[in-house]
């Protein structure tokens, strides 16, 4: 069951790592990394901050363009070009397929991340300032763990819709998950009991996707809480399974 | 003994049945061609037979089994019509990843026997999106054979090839019967048909209209493909219309 897992997930890192569309987006970041020393050369003497701000945050958008995008067109492609047709038949459970596609797609992002995780931390060598790559680490470590989410709600609705719809819900899901305050305070001022209960339910049934959000800590120097880390990484797993099993749940009754 | 048992297998979408009732038997080593207009239930029914689509009613047995039985689909080897792949891996990767999924170690010298024998050996290294379509044909029904399978079901696999391709397929084919194989054969190129099959099914609009050997369908007519027009059209005239 592991090697059939990790079979899918092989073929899934390579050929989503082929991709030319994934390749121009690294580049891309990777082009603005090197532009944040002209940013912080022409600011003043906030330089290391405006690397770190510039480069965490190029990061973070190649890592949800993995996650809402590839990850939108990844189960599509293979229900409409068909590949699954070669696929499905074989001795593999579709779980399987899932969990593999999955963690293919993660890899993938760990890949780009790293990738592009090195040309920020060359850029910050450079300068001299060592001391924030710890804090890098942990905030796109954080990011990741958001991407995994994506990915897996993507591979959901793309099963269920177009990719193109699929993109458009994992934007809404992505948008709404960074908005968990402001549903917060709209529980809190809400006068009827319906609406209240209403809004409630949406706030704990969306992901929290702050939860993963450090970069404006790490920017500013703030150590981050590791109890509350450690409550996000329990928080992600958690939602994660619930992910994949309706994915799972999905694709199990998918006629092809 | 019957390898491919199919007992009143149906389809429907809705209040459309797209099969209807089938019932048939595959004789282990034998070679069956499945024939029927565009739009008959061919598909459909492979599609079922492999586990790619749940049937509404009725059951499925292969090799003593379930199609969806894992233990099952090893012995099960499945070329679809037009095959699609993955267009950024080579030749030899896709099937170094099929061969994966089977748990086959050290595919390599295996691999480089089926891109032989297939005609693609000069491409096997190419990415799979520079391939022709008589090129992915020819993948599809390397992929399918990875395993070695008892049972092979092929939907439409000289579609798209040239005649100097369709020999080279026919002799492939011809070669498994030999070697004791079952093999499930959808077709409307009715000339292959005639010269590969041991037993031929006639299906129109979801319903097997008729059954037997080329010889027994083709008595009284021309040839198969004459014999083939004349069935459908006796059959649908004596349908009635709803």
């Amino acid at each position: 069951m592991i090697s059939r897992i990790l079979t899918i997930a092989k073929n899934t890192f390579r050929e989503t790592l082929r991709d030319r569309i994934l390749l121009a987006a690294l580049a891309v970041v990777i082009f603005i990394i090197g532009f944040s020393l002209f940013i912080g050369s022409i600011s003043l003497e906030q330089d290391t901050r405006m690397i770190i701000d510039f480069g965490v945050t190029a990061i973070y958008l190649l890592q949800m363009f993995v996650a809402i995008f590839i990850g939108s067109m990844l189960i599509y492609k293979e229900v409409e070009r068909k590949t699954f047709y070669l696929l499905i038949p074989k001795p593999i459970r579709r779980e399987e397929i899932i969990l593999g596609k999955c963690l293919g797609l993660t890899a993938t992002t760990f890949a780009v991340t790293l990738l592009s995780s090195i040309a920020l931390f060359a850029i910050l060598l450079m300068k001299g300032s060592s001391d924030s790559i710890l804090p890098i680490l942990l905030s796109v470590t954080m990011s990741t763990v958001e991407a995994v989410i994506l990915i897996l709600l993507s591979i959901l609705l793309s099963g269920l819709t177009s990719p193109i719809l699929s993109a458009v819900y994992t934007i809404a899901f992505f948008l709404i998950g960074h908005s968990s305050e402001i549903l917060r305070s709209l529980i809190m001022s809400a006068s009827s009991v319906v609406s209240r209960v209403m809004l409630e339910i949406t706030y704990y049934l969306l992901p929290n996707l702050e939860k993963f959000n450090i970069r404006n800590e790490i920017v500013y120097g703030t150590i981050p809480n590791i109890k509350a880390l450690a409550f996000a990484l329990c928080y992600g797993i958690f939602y994660s399974a619930l992910l994949f099993f309706l994915a799972r749940l999905m694709f199990k009754h998918k006629e092809f | 003994m019957g390898e491919i048992v199919i007992n009143k297998l149906s389809k429907s979408y809705g209040e459309q049945y797209a099969v209807r009732d089938l019932s048939l038997t595959v004789i282990k080593g034998s070679v069956f061609g499945f024939l029927g207009p565009n739009g008959a239930g061919k598909t459909t029914t492979i599609k079922m037979l492999v586990g790619l689509a749940q049937p509404s009613e009725g059951t499925v047995i292969i090799a003593g089994g379930s199609p969806i039985q894992l233990s099952i689909r090893e012995k099960i080897g499945f070329m679809p019509e037009s095959p699609a792949f993955y267009l950024y891996l080579t030749g030899r990767e896709f099937l170094e990843f099929i061969a994966s999924i089977f748990g086959i170690t050290d595919p390599e010298k295996k691999i480089s026997e089926l891109l032989s024998e297939v005609g693609i050996s000069d491409a096997g290294d190419r990415q799979i999106r520079t391939y022709s379509k008589g090129m992915l044909q020819r993948l599809g029904l390397a992929q399918a054979l990875i395993n070695d399978p008892e049972i092979l079901f092929l939907d439409e696999p000289l579609d798209g090839l040239d005649p100097l391709g369709r020999a080279e397929i026919k002799r492939i084919i011809f070669t498994l019967k030999s070697q004791g194989k079952t093999i499930f054969f959808n077709s409307h190129i009715l000339s292959d048909v005639a010269e590969i099959c041991d037993q031929v099914g006639i299906i129109d609009k979801g319903v097997l209209i008729v059954s037997g050997t080329p010889e027994e369908l083709a008595r009284g007519y021309r040839d198969l493909e004459d014999a083939f027009v004349h069935i459908i059209k006796t059959a649908r005239a004596n349908t009635p219309t709803s």
